[in-house]
């Protein structure tokens, strides 16, 4: 079979009723664009008859690959392995709800067409409840932009599109999907953002939401200290070893002279001191051990930059 | 494998330290699996030194009984003796029953019947009989797993289980981790169903169980909380540890420091600075471990898999289903 050019994926969990709508509105917003395109639907363990009714899509339509979890893992396991079975060299996620228009499709292609890596929508004119989910939204936002340093208006907008040798290699797991342009700055993709429709939810209740603030933060943390520590754990736990080793030559310097000069007193303070110098010894070995980790692992930077690099050469002028 | 004829049952049974007579509790099991109509073997597994356990059981091979024996240099655990069996069954399914009499033999074709529903049956068994005392303890144990891992099962000591084959394929033990496999199976996205089945009247343990098997009991459980909650996200766990240490350390200190500048509280006769400090030391160190978990798992996340796909499913244009794509591991094991 011949890879086709785009792959749209789309994670599904209990969505019956909106499926088979789903289906037909990409068809009918990639036909005329003529490109050569696929459909992965994950089905992220449906209780429902969402996989059947997908088979049965799959079965008159061979542009359509069904993957099927043996049980419910979340969004971000299903937007991975949509990523992973897919084949296109240009994939977009969205969701399965219909609250995204497959109509922006033709923008976000062209935007990679520009030169983009990625390109994330931004909802501007978001369908939602104020309170419970645009101010909330609208916060996590901000913070994770600040945290970050990719400031993008909407992180939650699962319209986007990637190219696909660069999110193929992007770890994606735990709860990342919130984070996949924060996740994938450590490659230094070039990021777009833009605007695309938002729709109310029609059909079926609604299925993932921002649960629970605070496994966003703890996430945001480890993300923030990957992306930026990833290829020196050295350097991050010597300074993280530093304040240590500064207080505890101090007081132990000072808690020592006191002792020899005036009372015996000070040993609480020498101690104190004797015990932080440990500690940044202790962090700085971690340190290494982390240097080690980092050169046993798949995931090292020289591979990042493989993946967003542009090489012009004297080659490539001649005919 | 033998082509000759087919095989739908392979029984593992690791020998361990308990057993009971080897040729009575044969006859049981093949009773009760001759009930259910199908082709089996018996692959047992001598985790250890046990002569006369391997005599009784070269005697039944002798006789015509499909029995295949596993000998193990020393002894490795259940589980690891489990998947040395496992090589050597080649069963669709694979029933772990033990060596000593746990169940009735009517409980085996009870838990091979459930496989038509569900990836994983096993056994609780009921009614028990069991002290006051042996009933609190495992209402203790199974209480508190059941906490850790959301799910409620009632008998994790009984090892008579039924499987399909791919259950073993996919999960990988060792040790003692046998017990636990029904909760790494749930969590591998596996079907499993507890059912209740007749215990034998052998297996009646008279002695009280000793402080050794408590505490065994909460290593397990904590075995089971680190592999199940926390092997995909430690500084989940290590962050929130170390920042509470770091911060009671971190407080306690500057408390004392006001006192001394503000107060004239002489801070060099308190030893309980000393404390404060090794508290502001742990929670970094903690933190940092935590760190360093993150990194392994970011290093190898492309190893290593938050799902299981059960299938992939695509149709050619004459509305054939193309080759299923099976998962690396399946393929591995489906072409070795």
């Amino acid at each position: 079979m011949v890879e086709p050019k785009l792959s749209v994926i789309v994670p599904f969990y209990n969505e019956e009723d909106n499926i088979q709508r789903m289906y037909a509105a990409i068809v009918a917003a990639i036909e005329p664009l003529e490109v050569t395109f696929e459909m992965v639907f994950v089905d992220d363990g449906s209780k429902d008859n969402t996989v059947n009714l997908a088979i049965e899509i799959a079965r008159h339509d061979q542009r359509v690959k069904v993957v099927k979890f043996r049980r419910n893992y979340g969004q971000t396991p299903a937007m991975a392995a949509g990523i992973q079975h897919a084949s296109g060299s240009i994939l977009i996620t969205m969701d399965g709800d219909l609250q995204n228009d497959p109509a922006d499709i033709r923008n976000f292609l062209a935007k990679i067409d520009e030169g983009n890596d990625i390109v994330v929508g931004w909802r501007f004119n978001r369908q939602d409840k104020l309170v419970s989910r645009k101010i909330p939204s609208r916060m996590a936002n901000w913070l994770i932009g600040k945290v970050t340093g990719v400031p993008i208006k909407d992180n939650g907008c699962s319209l986007k599109a990637f190219r696909g040798s660069l999110i193929k290699n992007i770890p994606l797991y735990s709860e990342m999907h919130r984070f996949i342009p924060a996740m994938a700055s450590i490659a230094g993709p070039r990021i777009a953002e833009i605007k695309v429709q938002h729709h109310a939810r029609q059909f079926g209740q609604s299925k993932y939401g921002l649960s629970r603030v605070y496994k966003v933060l703890l996430d945001l943390m480890v993300i923030k200290t990957i992306a930026s520590f990833t290829p020196r754990p050295l350097l991050w736990f010597t300074m993280l070893a530093i304040p240590g080793m500064v207080i505890g030559t101090v007081l132990l310097g000072y808690g020592t002279w006191l002792m020899l000069t005036s009372s015996s007193h000070a040993l609480p303070l020498a101690s104190s001191g004797l015990i932080s110098l440990a500690s940044s010894i202790i962090l700085f070995c971690s340190g290494a051990v982390g240097e080690l980790v980092y050169k046993l692992g798949d995931m090292r930077e020289q591979q990042f930059a493989r993946l967003t690099r542009r090489v012009s050469s004297h080659r490539q002028l001649q005919p | 494998m033998d082509p000759r004829e087919q095989i739908d049952v392979s029984v593992i049974i690791p020998v361990g330290e308990r057993q009971s007579d080897p040729a009575k509790l044969y006859a049981e099991y093949r009773a009760g699996l001759a009930a259910t109509g199908r082709t089996f073997e018996f692959v047992y597994i001598i985790d250890g030194a046990y002569p006369e356990y391997q005599a009784a059981l070269e005697k039944l091979a002798a006789s015509g009984e499909p029995i295949t024996i596993v000998l193990l240099t020393r002894s490795f655990g259940e589980a690891t003796a489990v998947s040395a069996g496992f090589d050597k069954a080649s069963g669709e399914v694979i029933v772990t029953l033990p060596a000593h009499a746990q169940i009735d033999k009517s409980g085996i074709p009870a838990l091979i019947q459930q496989l038509d529903s569900v990836d994983l049956a096993i056994a609780r068994r009921w009614p028990r009989v069991g002290g006051p005392f042996e009933r609190v303890r495992r209402a203790l144990f199974h209480g508190l797993l059941s906490r850790v891992t959301q799910l409620r099962f009632r008998d994790l000591g009984c090892s008579a289980r039924a499987m399909k084959r791919r259950v073993l394929e996919e999960i990988q033990l060792y040790g003692d981790q046998q017990r636990f496999l029904p909760v790494l199976a749930d969590r591998q996205g596996f079907r499993v169903r507890e059912i209740d089945v007749p215990q034998s009247p052998e297996d009646r343990y008279s002695g009280i169980y000793g402080p050794r098997s408590y505490t065994g009991g909460l290593l397990d459980i904590f075995t089971v909380f680190f592999l199940v909650r926390f092997t995909k996200k430690p500084l989940r766990f290590f962050g929130m540890v170390g920042v509470v240490t770091f911060g009671i350390g971190a407080i306690a200190q500057l408390v004392m420091i006001v006192q001394r500048m503000f107060f004239g509280q002489a801070l060099a006769d308190r030893p309980a600075f000393l404390v404060a400090s090794l508290f502001v030391v742990l929670g970094l160190q903690i933190f940092a471990l935590g760190l360093l978990g993150e990194l392994i798992i970011f290093v190898h996340a492309g190893a290593t898999k938050d799902y299981q796909v059960d299938r992939v499913i695509q149709f050619t244009s004459a509305g054939v289903p193309v080759t299923p794509k099976l998962e690396p591991k399946l393929d591995r094991t489906a072409s070795g």
